[in-house]
């Protein structure tokens, strides 16, 4: 039995080096079959989720998120829409969401991107305020918070 | 302290130590240089080859003089200095400031680090997906590379990733060595459970908010690497408190008590590593038929590893990092890295010279970047 633990820790040992001396070399390998994993996405709270809708306007290109409200369990009661526009983005920006794409507009944003300042006039109830508006290195993007 | 009997079996000769270095070298140089240097940059080439000499000088000194604490800890400081230097510097050019956006945040352009892991694991279980606003894979400190790394590290070293490649731990490492003695001597060693309170909390407020809550609150190495911008009050109270958090644990404290306090009282990597320890194949056994218990190794172990209960039990607890501190100080050369399985007291060399090699060339290939990097930045300032 002593022998045997002997045995099995040297060995585990000198599986450890050659895991170590595989680690460098092999890390591209290794890292692409990592992101591959099911869970190795980045949640919507910090991507803004997917894209449900894209206007093509003028100069610009605006995209409307899907809502999230993502929570660990079940969603949550608040969430957020993020909206983008790509492109050329003009100084001011007048634009009127319907973010459930149920064909009846929810917000109207307005955003003086010198300033900067961003308001909404809500139309739906379950639109809350403005939670982030920023410019980005694609043009400028806009979380709204909402009720569910 | 009576050092001739560590250099009776440990120490080397000039001879026998540069052919244990050898394999180092030339693993070293192969990983580092890619195989084949590329010498068209003069610069780079220089800053590649004065790192990879200076580590196998450190590590061919381990095996000459029998110490492994000293020159291990050289690299390990120097690699949490440069790799804060690089960072500040990729951030000063890409962003001309230390602090990220919120655009930063929206397009998932921060770099991850190993510390996010205890907190993405329930979140990933539950809506398999990573609440941390970084890059699954490609770009500077990307998820995927982290996770692996990480892994791989603990699962072979357990704790000693805290001692051997953790790259803020040479922070606090470097301020615990400031003073010859500790001016606070009496700390309960109940504190060392501390990392796992830290760990159980933050585990759980990242599962209620999908936040990476200990980096967004807590993380005291925000203040050498990057933070949020301030624009608002909670910014500032973000910043305040892990100002505060890196003064008290990573500056003062470890000068005054001469223990590594961040890792040991609120890192809850540290806590996810120790119990790695429990698997990984190297452990610092103490032999009890040689031990006089003079309970040195209580004393200068800088993360309350070692009880005079554990000493007397005759094995270092799960909070050891396997640095080689205690090691070092043992005048009766009974305290010695060892191999689970293998009976404290055998095999001692052979058990050294496998952990150095497996521990030395992980923290040596993973720092290279980073020193490289900031031995270059030095040579443009002076030449």
């Amino acid at each position: 039995m002593k022998k045997l633990k002997i045995i099995t820790g040297i060995t585990w040992a000198f599986a450890g080096l050659v895991l170590m001396f595989i680690l460098f070399p092999g890390m591209n390998n290794m890292s692409r079959s990592a992101s591959k994993l099911p869970f190795m996405k980045i949640n919507p709270n910090y991507t803004g989720g997917v894209v449900a809708k894209e206007i093509v306007e003028a100069s610009c290109t605006l995209d409307i998120r899907r809502p999230v409200f993502d929570g660990l369990i079940k969603e949550r009661k608040t969430g957020f829409v993020q909206i983008d526009w790509r492109g050329a983005v003009p100084d001011n920006i007048v634009d009127t969401i319907d973010y459930d794409l149920d064909e009846i507009p929810d917000f109207v944003i307005t955003i003086d991107r010198i300033k900067p300042v961003t308001s909404i006039n809500a139309v739906n109830s379950k639109v809350l305020d403005v939670g982030v508006s920023t410019p980005t290195s694609y043009g400028w993007a806009v979380r709204v918070n909402l009720r569910k | 302290m009576d050092n001739n009997m560590i250099n009776k079996t440990m120490k080397k000769s000039f001879g026998k130590s540069l052919l244990y270095t050898l394999p180092m070298f030339l693993v070293t140089f192969v990983l580092i240089s890619g195989g084949k240097p590329d010498f068209s940059n003069l610069p780079a080439a220089l800053a590649m080859m004065v790192t990879f000499l200076f580590m196998n000088v450190l590590y061919f000194m381990m095996h000459y003089t029998g110490k492994t604490d000293k020159f291990r800890a050289i690299l390990f400081i120097i690699f949490a200095l440069s790799l804060s230097f690089t960072l500040i510097n990729n951030m000063i050019e890409m962003r001309h400031s230390m602090s990220f956006s919120q655009a930063d945040v929206l397009e998932c352009k921060i770099p991850f680090c190993h510390l996010v892991i205890p907190m993405m694991i329930i979140p990933a279980a539950f809506t398999k997906s990573i609440i941390f606003p970084g890059s699954i894979i490609g770009g500077f400190a990307d998820i995927s590379s982290m996770v692996v790394l990480w892994l791989v590290a603990t699962l072979v070293l357990g704790r000693g990733f805290c001692a051997w490649g953790c790259f803020y731990g040479g922070w606090d490492d470097g301020f615990s060595r400031f003073r010859k003695k500790s001016a606070i001597k009496k700390i309960s060693e109940s504190w060392r459970w501390m990392p796992f309170a830290v760990l159980f909390m933050v585990a759980l407020t990242a599962a209620m908010t999908l936040g990476p809550t200990y980096c967004d609150w807590i993380c005291p190495f925000k203040a050498v690497t990057e933070f949020e911008q301030i624009s608002s009050i909670e910014s500032v109270a973000k910043a305040v408190v892990f100002i505060s958090l890196f003064l008290s644990l990573v500056v003062v404290l470890p000068v005054l008590t001469k223990k590594r306090t961040q890792c040991s009282f609120l890192c809850p990597m540290g806590a996810v590593n120790s119990l790695s320890n429990k698997i990984t194949p190297f452990v610092v056994k103490i032999d009890k038929k040689v031990c006089s218990e003079c309970f040195k190794c209580v004393q200068v172990c800088p993360l309350f590893a070692l009880s005079k209960e554990d000493v007397k039990n005759g094995k270092a607890s799960v909070f050891c990092s396997k640095c080689g501190k205690c090691v070092d100080v043992c005048s009766k050369n009974a305290i010695h890295f060892g191999i689970k399985g293998v009976p404290a007291g055998t095999m001692k060399n052979f058990s050294r010279n496998l952990f150095l090699f497996v521990s030395f060339l992980f923290i040596s290939v993973f720092s290279a970047g980073s020193i490289i990097n900031a031995v270059q930045s030095i040579f443009k300032l002076i030449f």
